[in-house]
């Protein structure tokens, strides 16, 4: 019954992340919302290439999500993302905090020490933060 | 003088920078605590605190996982 946050990364084969992109992310949300989970944040990682070959593929398209669901319907979360096609891999984790996190993911930015520099480097990540998601709905 | 540098010095990576968890995401920072192997740095070698290496470890076996970072190169 205990509703948390929790974090998706998804892995997602290339194939289909360059043809039929929209109909891949409403795969997973249909997934996602079939489970009785409410979506809070999505984004679209570029193509990246693979540290190590997945069932022959070398390069694939990550997709971040963010999500409140009830801790007993994960199970079935992540089986359904097993058996479907677009998905090569998936990471489900538990999340407490959605924007320290998603900014981390975004910037790719190693935050100096430096006192100075920090409050230059946080303003520009909450603006990317602010345009990213933005495009990324619009594509939905 | 040199005290205070010690105490600058004493402090893991993740404490100076003040972050509470390390992220499985964050792979530039993860990749500075592996070997050019890919295998993790001990405690003494990455100067990381209990309560980071330990959070360093779960992250880098999770972004592993995902193919964020290699098993062996």
């Amino acid at each position: 019954m205990n509703v948390r946050m929790y974090e998706g990364l998804f892995l997602i084969d290339n194939a289909y992340a360059s043809t039929e992109w929209e109909n891949v992310v409403k795969h997973i949300q249909d997934v996602l919302q079939k489970n009785g989970a409410e979506i809070l944040k999505t984004e679209k990682w570029g193509e990246k290439k693979l540290a190590y070959k997945i069932k022959g593929h070398k390069r694939g398209t990550y997709f971040l999500i963010h999500f409140n669901a009830k801790n007993s319907a994960i199970v079935t979360i992540r089986r359904d993302f097993q058996l479907s096609d677009y998905v090569v891999r998936s990471l489900i984790v538990r999340d407490d905090k959605i924007e320290e996190l998603s900014q981390i993911g975004l910037s790719e930015v190693p935050v100096e020490k430096d006192n100075s520099k920090i409050p230059e480097i946080a303003d520009t990540v909450l603006l990317e933060t602010s345009d990213v998601p933005a495009k990324v709905s619009d594509g939905i | 003088m040199s005290k205070r540098k010690f105490n600058k010095t004493s402090k893991c990576r993740f404490c100076r920078m003040g972050i509470e968890e390390v992220d499985y995401k964050d792979i530039q920072n993860l990749q500075k605590l592996t070997t050019t192997q890919g295998k993790l740095f001990s405690r003494k070698r990455s100067g990381n605190c209990a309560h980071h290496q330990h959070s360093v470890k779960i992250s880098i076996k999770r972004a592993r996982f995902m193919s964020l970072l290699p098993y062996v190169t």
